[in-house]
């Protein structure tokens, strides 16, 4: 008896579930941070996904599907706060937990870093989270952004410049400051 | 490399594979001490974005599929349904069903009914949420302080012109669904019958609203609830 073979519903059902499995806690991670709050990420992520699910049959390369998810969700994301842009920034609603390997100094460091990211303006933050979390080249940056590569070099310095003088405002003063 | 163009790539590209920008690293022991600064901070960022996916994202992503896949058989459903409509206004009831459209306000509301619906009424069960305000701000829309009250669970959800607000209220009757439509034009008090469900459509001052219960929850006794509850922002200050 030969294996036995998938019909296109169950193959188009199981390649959804791959992508959704390779992508869906990184699309939340970066909806979090876009949006800044828990339930709105969970929405973002969702409708995300549906309309993936909807328009499944358009992508032909699956190499191609992390930055066609991250286009959806930006789209998505627009087109919710295309009225308002709530203020949704308090980091409490972010619960994260304890992370033993750490030292109290780092943890203290982390949770500035976790505050200071939602602080920065926008168009320092996506570029920055599109490569600290979705893992993204500058060229990759550029392109989903709509913008120049070294636009984008020049953003990801000023997102990393100032996360560093927020931290030294709030008195975190490793070496790694003196870098900038 | 010179060490300020190091520093801006190490800024910008900290794990940039550039062969000049790798030789750069270890060309002397400044270039060495700042690249060794950038990975304590990179790694320290690194761990600062990476925040936890709730343990129950990866299964709801996955029924995405597994409804739209059983859906296709609800379909059949809503066309026998869409002619037991037929007959029984033909018969003289007074409710004004009409036949569901692939297209119409009427189909959205059973279709996205069957999606969210279920879920979220089991989150509403002995929850009042906290960010009913925010999130019909977000629509330009408020809700009167008492029904905000009777608010369990909400979430945004997509409508057939954009996005609205999905909530449910919990009642003396049991939990009713109300999806608030901003710019969704309905036929005020028609009514819309789907799988053991009944809604009612309500024209509102600013969009409109479609009032969700079971068959016999008499959703229309709550058309005047939702109709004044609802309103444009700043309209009752």
């Amino acid at each position: 008896m030969g294996m036995p073979v998938m019909d296109r519903a169950e193959a188009r059902q199981a390649r959804f579930n791959a992508l959704t499995e390779a992508y869906g806690a990184d699309l939340y991670r970066y909806a979090m941070w876009i949006c800044g709050n828990d339930a709105l990420a969970k929405d973002l992520v969702q409708e995300t996904c549906l309309r993936a699910w909807k328009a499944l049959d358009k992508l032909n390369d699956d190499a191609a599907a992390k930055s066609w998810l991250i286009t959806i969700l930006r789209r998505e994301h627009a087109r919710t706060f295309e009225r308002k842009v709530p203020k949704f920034t308090d980091v409490d609603t972010i619960e994260v937990p304890e992370d033993v390997e750490l030292e109290p100094d780092d943890r203290v460091e982390i949770e500035l870093l976790r505050r200071n990211i939602l602080k920065l303006p926008p168009k320092y933050r996506e570029p920055l989270l599109l490569q600290v979390v979705m893992g993204y080249s500058c060229e990759e940056i550029a392109e989903q952004l709509l913008i120049s590569k070294s636009a984008v070099m020049t953003q990801l310095f000023r997102a990393r410049e100032q996360l560093r003088e927020r931290l030294q405002k709030d008195g975190v003063t490793g070496n790694v400051h003196a870098l900038f | 490399m010179h060490y300020s163009e190091f520093k801006q790539k190490l800024g910008a590209d900290p794990a940039s594979q550039d062969p000049e920008f790798l030789r750069a690293r270890n060309s002397s022991p400044e270039f060495v001490r700042a690249a060794l600064e950038s990975d304590r901070f990179e790694q320290a960022l690194r761990r600062a974005a990476r925040l936890p996916a709730p343990v129950d994202l990866l299964p709801q992503l996955k029924k995405i599929s597994q409804a739209n896949a059983s859906r296709q058989g609800t379909w059949k459903y809503y066309a026998m349904a869409a002619s037991l409509f037929l007959a029984i206004a033909a018969a003289g009831i007074g409710w004004r069903m009409r036949a569901v459209h692939f297209d119409s306000v009427e189909q959205y509301v059973a279709q996205h009914y069957f999606v969210d619906g279920p879920e979220l009424l089991a989150q509403s069960e002995g929850r009042v949420a906290d960010n009913v305000a925010q999130l019909l701000a977000l629509f330009e829309a408020e809700i009167s302080p008492d029904v905000r009250r009777m608010v369990g669970a909400i979430k945004i959800c997509p409508t057939p012109d954009g996005n609205g607000v999905h909530f449910v209220l919990n009642t003396e009757r049991g939990p009713i669904t109300v999806i608030f439509m901003p710019r969704t034009p309905v036929t005020d008090g028609e009514m819309v019958a789907f799988d053991g469900m009944e809604a009612q459509l309500v024209a509102l001052e600013h969009g409109s609203a479609a009032i969700i219960g079971k068959s016999g929850q008499k959703v229309s006794d709550f058309y005047t609830l939702v109709h004044d509850s609802i309103t444009p922002s700043g309209a009752s200050a």
